[in-house]
């Protein structure tokens, strides 16, 4: 089999995996590669077949005859209604900004003020992800607008941490979370910093870095985002060491913290 | 064989066919925002959703929040139908597929459990108009039928009941490899069916 042919073959089973369950980040970057290699072909080149040959299987199944149930009709009418007054409002809002723009006077002024308004948020959110500014409203925010959020609480690996509490969240979809800390002994800087590792054994056979962070308070809780140097596929357990300056890339110190208490197995 | 030349007649032919269908069609319905169309919507695929939905996923709060997800997202793309490029049926279970596999990744996996069998004399009728109503359907039906009893069980538990190749092998005590080749090969086999008797329906459309 030519080296073509072996590409084509691993398009095909890609192709046929995606139709039926959901691929990992690499498999989807494999996947673009190669459609990119072959444009015969479309990511969607098996989904009518199977969508097709779901029915079929639906309508040959004796055993699958529940109806939807009538709460469940009244919950759908009910987002959907809500949805259509949302699109309706947008629309309104659209309708005038149209009306808007076509009155120049008015559309210099808001260009003007969105630039003063702009450049204030470059200055204000510069290197946004990694600042550790309004980290209680990041941290809120994502807790009320990601819905794969996952949270453990913080277990101490040594005796002399064992004073310590608080938790993590973390969202895959986000790719990022927050670690919460109360007691944390301060470190120097100039010395060592407390780095973040996060497990994905799907993804990443070793633990991913998350960043290093710095305590310069125990007495109130600290608030620190995590911010991951390879992307997340199905975060499954945190570490915290204590590393040099900038942080490593394979840690070869004690594990202080860990969320959860044991480090998880692979599961899928 | 057939000519290049007759499959055009013969796909035009469809198409006139095709166009008047649309014009009565659910989603054409709702994307013209007709009153009354999205509830319809749920009245002819409220069950198909709703049955699939609880064969992918296993917590109950799971299956409502994505056959809801999946009604906003076929209304919400209703413009986007073209009968020309698929039927209504196809359309809808494509949304409703890629939602569910996508909500089988977010939840802790499904376990597949026999649903309720409420009022099956009912629910025959349902899935017998639905399969009179669409050629396609009785397409892949015929493709699928054709495959090994084997393989018709490894694409029903892919396909139908949303299992994963690594739960495929172990419920059947086979290797992943195998698995994953054996989907793939009759994937491609049912859609080599499923196009050939595809043009022997539009031919002996075309001798009637």
């Amino acid at each position: 089999m030519s080296r073509v042919e072996k590409k084509e073959e691993r398009l095909m089973d890609l192709l046929a995996l995606e139709a039926v369950q959901k691929l990992s980040i690499e498999e989807q970057q494999e996947l673009k590669m190669l459609l990119d290699l072959f444009p015969e072909y479309t990511q969607d080149h098996f989904h009518e077949m199977t969508a097709l040959a779901q029915v079929s299987f639906y309508t040959q199944d004796n055993y699958n005859n529940e109806s939807i149930p009538r709460q469940m009709r009244k919950r759908i009418l009910h987002a959907y209604k809500a949805e259509l007054g949302r699109t309706t409002f947008m629309d309104h809002v659209n309708h005038y900004m149209r009306v808007f723009f076509y009155k120049p006077q008015y559309a210099w002024t808001l260009t003007v003020l969105m630039t003063i308004g702009l450049s204030f948020s470059m200055i204000e959110f510069k290197d946004y992800e990694n600042n550790f500014k309004y980290l209680p409203l990041k941290r809120a925010v994502l807790e009320m607008t990601a819905n794969d959020i996952i949270q453990f609480p913080w277990y101490s690996r040594s005796i002399d941490l064992e004073g310590i509490s608080g938790n993590i969240i973390w969202s895959d979809e986000g790719q990022k979370g927050f670690i919460k800390l109360t007691g944390m002994p301060m470190n120097d800087p100039t010395q060592n910093q407390y780095q973040v590792w996060i497990v994905d054994p799907l993804n990443h056979e070793q633990p991913v870095d998350g960043g290093v962070f710095d305590v310069t308070q125990t007495d109130q809780s600290v608030i620190i985002p995590i911010n991951p140097k390879l992307p997340i596929s199905r975060a499954v357990g945190f570490a915290i060491t204590l590393e040099q300056p900038g942080g490593v890339v394979v840690s070869s110190q004690p594990i202080l913290l860990t969320a959860p208490k044991e480090r998880p197995q692979i599961t899928i | 064989m057939v000519q290049p030349a007759n499959l055009i007649h013969l796909k035009s032919r469809r198409m006139s066919t095709v166009q008047s269908d649309n014009d009565n069609s659910i989603l054409a319905r709702i994307a013209a925002g007709e009153n009354g169309s999205f509830e319809l919507l749920i009245e002819k695929y409220g069950n198909l959703v709703w049955s699939i939905g609880k064969k992918f996923l296993y917590r109950q709060s799971d299956v409502e929040d994505a056959v809801q997800e999946v009604f906003i997202a076929i209304w919400k793309s209703a413009n986007k139908f073209d009968p020309q490029k698929a039927k209504e049926i196809t359309f809808v279970s494509m949304i409703a597929r890629r939602r569910f596999i996508d909500h089988l990744r977010k939840v802790s996996k499904h376990k597949n459990l026999e649903s309720i069998d409420d009022k099956k004399s009912g629910h025959q009728l349902y899935k017998e108009s639905m399969l009179n109503e669409s050629t396609d359907l009785q397409l892949i039906k015929q493709a699928i039928e054709s495959l090994d009893i084997d393989d018709q069980e490894l694409l029903n538990l892919s396909i139908y009941q949303g299992y994963s190749h690594s739960e495929i092998a172990k419920l059947l005590n086979l290797p992943l490899g195998t698995v994953k080749t054996k989907i793939r090969r009759n994937l491609i086999k049912l859609k080599g069916i499923f196009k050939n008797n595809e043009i022997a329906t539009i031919v002996n459309l075309n001798n009637v």
